[in-house]
């Protein structure tokens, strides 16, 4: 054994001295070991934080651990939308029973029902707002109010209507220079062209006193309608047992406004929806330049996109000038006058705002601040505000369109992941709601539909037997038609006696009735996170034994795309991992060779004098081996050390939605894993010995006979 | 019993698709203690002979026998081992480790054999470096010795097994002729110290002069076994 021991180290003694003498080729190879071994480790680390940071994102926003949707759906569950808009469920009847079910295994903590849509919700228009503040003061007028501050408002409402017919009347004129009077609209367009006309003339507001209701729903009911702007826009939602889903969704969090109380009707808007799609377009490129120069050192001097910014803020004023009344627009006139200095001093509002909004890097932190501080606080900044019912509009299962009116309790975001669309777009609205739009039927609407049925006297009909049924037995004509005045108010006045209506904003539901109806997905989480798949076959088990037909997905794949963007990063990290490892062995593997051939005299010297082939061989091997791990050990230190440094720099910033989503927060803040140095070590010590094997083997294969070789 | 014995060795070489024959029936036996010369031209054979008998190389046709062995017999572990323990080289460009120092040079057969506690191994190696008057170069590299020095560190090496046998390819060639005739003479003494068997290939006269025999070779043939000088002297000694 002694004798085994003396040849190891002999054979190291050799090896390293090898090492040492060769400087340069071994600096060679352990720069590439040592690159190698930082990549590895550094991109691991990244890699395993994205994967931590989405895993926080997804599973604390809407995923949870696992999601369950009918296994007879058409498309896959996609949490976050796909490509082709919402995915098709299969609707979960009785989410009450699925909750039994699966609220029954072990690791199951929580059940929360889901269902995700797109709706239209209409945002009214800046018409509509100020014709409603001057019907408040008509009516104020008309109660006998006559003090000179009521009068001065119901003035200044009045003025600033009459600005706005004038301006849509320019607006329109424009359109009709090159519309086609001719076709089928023609006679539509030439009356709506009259009734502007009329709007805008001097004698209809000289003569609006003389009957101002009339004028008013004139006003309300011919000219509101041709304003274009506003209307509806779309919202992504996901309508869910909303106390559930804060309890379930730790990063889920009430921005403004409050929590929808427990059971109510409601809907929590999404604060990043409602930044990107509901607010003052000005406003909303305001911050959209403040974010891209203090977050991502972007400037307007050499930046193409914020010029354009700040080019359309300049010129696109009207909004804001319609929203101002007279007074407003004086005040505010005043405010910019102080806050813009001297040069302001006698410009009317559009110069002043057109200043305003004409920012450099210079001045822009002030001009922000002006706008915020001076102008905004006259201004609606969101077309929908905390407190609002908003009345949302969705094509319903059955082809037409379902609506209902929701107060909007507050603006919903998503702790650490704020700035990211990817979650933010979306809304909380409460179960029952969702059910009706979804047009699914909710057993009070089952009964409702009932009573109506049989207050009018309906009964259900077999398709074969209808013909019979309706038209009789074949005999004599049964009775005649005769022309009926339909009495509105009497039928109405009945339904009310037999059950008085309900204002469904004000009823609170119970958790039976919650739970009871339709959902279209439900997210489970779990006690133990990491029991993942071990939970996700229990519950399949439990929902086959149960005969519910359910999917069990886990959150990676409910996400969708988003959750595939990691498996890609890594794919692309693997790729590039294998393409460096393929090129450094074969860089190494040529290196070694030849040093393999500088060195046969001397191999075959140690084979002539006693060193058996395996000598040969494990002397190579140990000296590539040796190389990998000391250079592979330095590398993933340095490593190491880089993941430090960005630590240290502050993190990668988040300089998109997906990556604010994918870091799950504002930076990624790398964690150096004890597996990534582990696997670099590995990696690196197993693509050396494979790249010095060939030359090993070469070596092994030297004859003593090379040691006489005399050439030299 | 004689240490080498060579029957009817023929060994061919492939040249491209010619076939050169380097060795062509040579018999020879070498008995124990000889100091033997073999002796030719380039290209007549000398080298492939000493190959074969230092079980480098097998050959063609014939046996060689090596310490009573047929090394065609032998697998190249165990032709390994032969050479590891019987045989000792030394060879024209002293072919020393150039990573190890004289000292570990002369060390490193020892620890392949392995068995010897580090104190005996160093005893024995100082000896042998004494004995070749380069003990006070042993912690040096063989880069920075002169060529005689290096051969010298060379014979040790070869010697620190207490081989029964020691092959030399022409261990004069690179040296100038005065060195060249100290090596001799310190193989030579060692040869009388031990009873060596020392067999060394030389187309240098003045070197063939010491040997007790000269074997001379031409196209692969041995044409003549003459007793030489050195012999000669022995015998009247």
């Amino acid at each position: 054994m002694t004798g085994r021991r003396d040849a190891l180290l002999v054979l190291l003694r050799i090896s390293f001295r090898n090492l040492a003498a060769s400087k340069v080729r071994t600096s060679i190879i352990g720069a590439i070991v040592l690159g190698g071994a930082f990549l590895v480790v550094l991109g691991l680390s990244l890699l395993d934080s994205i994967d931590k940071g989405m895993r926080t994102s997804i599973q604390g926003s809407l995923g949870g651990q696992l999601q369950v949707y009918d296994a007879r759906s058409e498309d896959a569950l996609e949490l976050y939308g796909g490509l082709r808009g919402e995915s098709l469920l299969e609707p979960i009847e009785d989410f009450a029973k699925v909750k039994q079910v699966l609220s029954a295994v072990p690791n199951v903590e929580t059940v929360v029902p889901m269902g995700i849509d797109q709706a239209m919700v209409a945002t009214g228009n800046v018409f509509d707002v100020a014709l409603e503040r001057l019907r408040a003061d008509v009516r104020r007028v008309e109660g006998g109010d006559r003090s000179p501050e009521a009068l001065r408002g119901y003035e200044a409402r009045k003025a600033h209507v009459r600005r706005m017919v004038g301006l849509l009347r320019d607006e329109l004129g424009q359109a009709r220079s090159i519309a086609d009077l001719e076709g089928r609209d023609a006679e539509d367009r030439r009356r709506e062209w009259a009734d502007l006309t009329r709007a805008a003339d001097d004698a209809f507001w000289a003569g609006f006193d003389r009957d101002r209701y009339g004028n008013l729903e004139f006003l309300e009911n011919r000219i509101a309608k041709l304003s274009m702007d506003g209307g509806f826009t779309f919202i992504r939602y996901v309508g869910t047992d909303v106390d559930a889903f804060f309890r379930a969704f730790q990063l889920a969090q009430v921005a403004e406004g409050e929590m929808i109380p427990r059971g109510r009707r409601g809907i929590l808007v999404g604060k990043q929806y409602a930044e990107e799609w509901l607010k003052l377009r000005n406003a909303r490129r305001l911050d959209q330049i403040k974010e891209a120069r203090d977050r991502r050192g972007r400037r307007i001097a050499d930046d193409e996109e914020l010029q354009r910014w700040v080019r359309e803020n300049r010129a696109g004023l009207k909004d804001i000038l319609l929203q101002l009344d007279p007074i407003q627009a004086e005040e505010a006139t005043a405010r910019l006058r102080r806050a813009l200095g001297p040069a302001a001093a006698a410009e009317a509002l559009p110069a002043l705002l057109a200043r305003l909004f004409d920012a450099d890097d210079a001045t822009f932190d002030a001009r922000y601040r002006i706008f915020y501080d001076q102008l905004a606080p006259l201004l609606r900044l969101y077309v929908i505000n905390v407190g609002d019912t908003i009345t949302i509009k969705a094509p319903a299962k059955s082809g037409y369109f379902n609506s209902v009116n929701v107060k909007v309790y507050g603006f919903i975001q998503f702790r650490q992941i704020e700035k990211s669309g990817i979650a933010g777009m979306m809304s909380v609205m409460d179960l029952q709601s969702f059910r009706d739009l979804y047009g699914y039927m909710t057993r009070e609407r089952a009964a409702e539909i009932d009573a109506i049925k049989r207050s009018v006297g309906a009964t259900d009909l077999a398709r074969e037997d209808a013909e019979a049924a309706l038209f009789g037995g074949g005999g004599a004509l049964e009775g005649e038609s005769r022309a009926a005045r339909i009495d509105e108010g009497r039928l109405l006045a009945d339904r009310r006696a037999d059950r008085p209506a309900e204002d469904l904003s004000t009823r609170t539901y119970s958790q039976e009735e919650i739970d009871r109806g339709v959902a279209l997905n439900a997210a489970l989480i779990l006690r133990d996170p990491s029991r993942l798949r071990e939970t996700m076959r229990d519950v399949q088990a439990a929902s086959d034994r149960a005969g519910l037909h359910l999917k069990v997905i886990d959150w990676q794949q409910a996400s969708g795309l988003v959750g595939q963007f990691v498996t890609l990063l890594r794919v692309i990290l693997y790729s590039a991992v294998v393409i460096f490892f393929a090129i450094a062995l074969v860089i190494i593997n040529n290196a070694m060779v030849m040093a393999t051939l500088q060195r046969v005299k001397e191999i075959g010297t140690l084979r002539a004098i006693g060193a058996q082939r395996r000598f040969v061989l494990a002397m190579m091997l140990v000296e590539i081996a040796s190389v990998g791990l000391a250079f592979g050990l330095a590398g993933a230190g340095l490593g190491g050390l880089g993941v430090w440094a960005v630590r240290a720099a502050g993190g990668i910033p988040a300089t998109s939605d997906l990556l604010n989503f994918l870091f799950s927060g504002p930076a990624l803040m790398p964690t150096l894993g004890g597996g990534s140095v582990a696997v670099s070590i590995v990696v690196v010590v197993v693509v050396s010995v494979l790249s010095g094997f060939y030359p090993a083997l070469l070596a092994m294969r030297v004859t003593p006979v090379e040691a006489m070789a005399t050439e030299d | 019993m004689s240490i080498v014995a060579v029957q009817g060795v023929s060994k061919d070489y492939m040249l491209g698709k010619t076939v050169v024959p380097a060795l062509r029936d040579v018999t020879l036996e070498i008995g124990r203690g000889e100091f033997l010369s073999i002796a030719g031209p380039s290209g007549s054979g000398k080298t492939t002979l000493l190959n074969l008998i230092g079980c480098v190389d097998t050959p063609t046709t014939g046996v060689v026998q090596v310490d009573g062995k047929d090394t065609s017999r032998l697998s190249e572990r165990q032709l390994t081992d032969l050479r590891l323990r019987t045989i000792g080289f030394i060879f024209q460009s002293f072919n020393l480790v150039q990573v190890l120092s004289v000292f570990q040079n002369v060390e490193f057969p020892l620890l392949l054999q392995g068995g010897l506690s580090r104190r005996d191994r160093e005893a024995r190696v100082m000896g042998l470096l004494e004995a070749v008057g380069i003990a006070s170069h042993a912690r040096h590299r063989p880069s920075e010795l002169s060529g005689g020095q290096r051969q010298r560190v060379a014979v040790a090496r070869a010697l620190v097994t207490a081989p029964s046998l020691v092959l030399a390819d022409e261990p004069t060639a690179n040296l100038d002729s005065a060195t060249g005739e100290n090596i001799i003479d310190l193989m030579k003494e060692m040869n009388a110290r031990d009873g060596t068997t020392f067999v060394f290939s030389t187309h240098d006269p003045k070197v063939m002069a010491h040997a007790s025999a000269v074997i001379r070779i031409a196209d692969g043939r041995i044409v003549a076994r003459e007793a030489g000088r050195g012999a000669a002297a022995e015998a009247a000694r």
